[in-house]
């Protein structure tokens, strides 16, 4: 079982993301690349312990592992080889190894029992079996929380076993807790030939995630922005979806409705004239508001639209009444004040506005606010 | 009027709009003023007059049937076209103060450019109903009409070049020569999300030969059409924090990019509320400054390279439970000749 499972994964370098053929040379690249004190070229086995060494024999703190990926430079995680790597990461890596997304989403529907089963096979794990050299590992390290000074490892195992079956904790699939559970094992010879699959990039961070990212959001999986380094956060909402249209979903942003619209076909709509007739301009701006309902969402997807009924619940803020009135345009001397039939074509297309029917066809800032009128409703979730 | 809330003590935009800056465009070279047209999501597009002295004085405002994403000058600079989530573009006479609608797509429209060739006119749209839309202005149908594989995010425009970035991450490059046509289709040198796009000049020929992507993922692609080198072409990190945020360095979007018209230079604008200014054939940043306490929308320069405007208000990015619509939005003006110049000359 165990063969078969580990050919899904070579040894990777989780600092890199650099792959080997063997664990052994995987962890004389970390102590080389690593782990390696830039003061005295001693070799360390750890981050954590290359920090301490730092600190206690030449006063210096370091931040970041050397060599590492911007996003993978957390020196205070302790990993050996493919030890301790947090179980996301190796989720993702696996992900990206097979290519899609599917792999690691199967191991939602398995049963609880398994899911403990994998846990409570991972936790002592490490620390058993190689106990001389090896620190044990933190595991995973979920958001915001890091793992506290070296003395606390003598009661990492319980720890982290307990750790590990924290509800909403996300147990590793079978395949990679089989990889991390036996490390010290040589690799197989037969895998020895393959060569280095997945040299070190700069960019590397965002291959880990992306790869299922690609298509737009089907039903029910929304694709995310979030970066998968234990060292880095994207900031932006988790859906994969310009920020526009996020915004545009919130009801205050909704264009505004057209009441007489419903008769008027979208495919068609007439002939665009200058001010010359009034009446065509009008049609042709209530074209395209049939289906208010769908305006903004005509292009999302289900799971978007869902998300976004989810954001609806939420209060809205009001605003803007305050700046009414208060900011006076004024059109420069040249602009032909607009004459009465002009008037009405704004009139008939936007009949909620009183704004727009300042004397002579003056453009007031403040006063074209959409639904800022005081007296008039703001854009409430009424078109919904 | 001055400094203010703003640590670089750049000039403030007399009268901003109410809601954040989604669109900012200088005036062509084809008018001697110097005018700045913003849309806003509060529906409206605003026109400044813009004197030498980093003065500016309101002009007029025009309003939009949805929150504006676009804003374009005609190259006369007689008109601004304007392009709203109403799923519609209008066309904004200055003169007349007067507005028609001049464009029409099944969603919000996200992009709106002016294009100039020699024997035509016309206007490109690109929406999120996967469509990209070239119009004359006086018919309703569009002389042509090109299906994209996703929904427009991003997209410019610098005769004879057309780029359109898309939620697939994929670019399409047009030529406009003659008529538009599709070049060819790049994938993108970015892993995340694109956001904003600009297409830049060769140093000596003056003709577009490449663009620059932005993402949400705090980097920038310099990314050439044909590039002589594939080492052309190559990607940097910007907007993100520089210590660590409980543990976590943050990375913000990159907003938007202009490109300087003199020097070749560009600026990016962020989600962290910071501008920076870069050489991309040095490869070096130029200057950085003090971020502001809200994120970056837009930018641009005017057409002589003097005056570069940046917007500053809240662009979603921490959701809408960061939302503050009592915080006002701003935009700056920066003289930014001397700032943009290559260090190296």
């Amino acid at each position: 079982m165990g063969r078969k499972k580990k050919k899904a994964s070579k040894p990777w370098c989780w600092y890199c993301n650099r792959e080997f053929d063997d664990e052994k040379i995987l962890i004389q690249h970390q102590k080389a690349k690593h782990f390696k004190c830039h003061i005295c070229h001693k070799k360390l086995y750890t981050g954590p312990g290359l920090s301490i060494h730092c600190m206690q024999v030449h006063k210096e703190a370091i931040d970041k592992v050397p060599n590492s990926l911007p996003n993978r430079s957390n020196i205070e995680i302790e990993i050996y080889g493919m030890e301790g790597i947090p179980p996301e990461d190796i989720k993702e890596h696996e992900r990206q190894k097979t290519g899609g997304g599917k792999v690691s989403d199967s191991d939602d529907d398995e049963p609880a029992a398994k899911k403990k089963a994998t846990a409570a096979l991972l936790g002592p794990g490490p620390s058993t079996l190689t106990p001389g050299i090896l620190p044990t590992p933190m595991g995973p390290v979920p958001p915001g929380m890091y793992p506290g000074p070296m003395g606390m490892n003598h009661m990492m195992p319980h720890f982290m076993q307990q750790r590990m079956m924290m509800p909403g904790m996300r147990p590793l699939f079978p395949a990679a807790s089989v990889a991390v559970s036996t490390p010290s094992k040589p690799t197989f010879p037969a895998y020895s030939n393959a060569t280095i699959s997945a040299p070190p990039t700069t960019s590397t961070s965002s291959e880990l995630r992306e790869n299922g990212d690609v298509k737009p959001p089907a039903a029910n999986t929304c694709p995310l922005v979030t970066a998968t380094g234990a060292g880095s956060k994207i900031i932006h909402p988790p859906e994969d979806v310009s920020l526009e249209e996020i915004k545009a979903r919130n009801a205050k942003f909704r264009p505004k409705p057209k009441p007489d619209a419903p008769s008027t076909p979208v495919s068609a709509p007439p002939m665009i004239a200058p001010s010359t007739s009034q009446a065509e301009p009008a049609k042709s701006a209530s074209a395209p508001i049939v289906k208010l309902n769908f305006q903004v969402a005509a292009h999302m997807s289900a799971a978007v639209a869902a998300a976004r009924q989810q954001a609806m619940r939420r209060p809205m803020p009001m605003g803007m009444m305050g700046m009414l009135g208060q900011v006076r345009v004024p059109v420069p001397v040249s602009m032909p004040v607009p004459v009465l039939p002009v008037m009405q074509q704004f009139n008939l297309m936007r009949p909620i506005q009183p704004g727009m029917l300042l004397p002579g066809g003056m453009m007031q800032m403040g006063a074209m606010f959409p639904g800022g009128v005081p007296g008039l409703p703001m854009m409430q979730p009424r078109y919904r | 009027m001055f400094g203010g809330t703003n640590p670089n003590k750049d000039v403030e935009v007399a009268s901003p709009p109410d809601d954040t800056v989604s669109a900012l465009k200088f005036s062509p070279p084809s008018v001697p003023q110097t005018f700045l047209a913003a849309g806003s999501w509060d529906c409206q597009v605003r026109c400044w007059e813009v004197e030498a002295s980093g003065k500016t004085v309101p002009k007029a405002a025009q309003s939009m049937g949805g929150p504006v994403l676009d804003v374009a000058w005609h190259d006369d600079g007689s008109k601004i076209f304007m392009a709203s989530t109403d799923k519609s573009v209008k066309c904004w006479d200055l003169a007349s103060n007067t507005s028609v609608q001049v464009a029409a797509h099944d969603a919000p429209v996200k992009t709106c450019h002016w294009v100039k060739a020699p024997n035509y006119t016309c206007l490109m749209t690109a929406s999120w109903d996967k469509t990209l839309k070239f119009w004359d202005t006086r018919s309703s149908v569009p002389i042509m009409s090109l299906n994209l594989s996703e929904r427009c995010y991003c997209a410019d425009v610098d005769y004879p070049m057309a780029a359109v970035g898309l939620a697939d991450r994929s670019i399409c490059l047009y030529s406009l020569e003659g008529k538009p046509a599709e070049v060819k289709r790049v994938d993108s040198p970015l892993k995340y999300q694109h956001r904003c796009l600009a297409i830049f000049k060769d140093k000596k020929t003056k003709q577009p030969t490449g663009f620059a992507v932005g993402s949400v993922e705090g980097r920038v692609a310099i990314q050439y059409v044909n590039p002589t080198n594939p080492k052309d072409n190559f990607t940097f990190k910007c907007h993100r924090s520089s210590g660590t945020n409980n543990g976590y360095q943050d990375i913000y979007a990159v907003n938007d990019i202009a490109f300087h018209p003199v020097h070749g230079t560009l600026a990016t604008v962020g989600s962290d509320g910071s501008f920076s200014f870069w050489d991309k054939d040095a490869r070096t940043k130029l200057k950085p400054f003090e971020a502001l306490d809200q994120p970056l929308t837009k930018c641009a320069f005017n057409h002589t390279g003097q005056i570069f405007a940046y917007a500053m208000g809240y662009d979603w990015s921490k959701g809408h439970e960061s939302y503050n619509p009592s915080k006002k939005n701003f935009i700056y003006l920066r003289p930014s000749f001397d700032d943009l110049k290559p260090r190296s000359t």
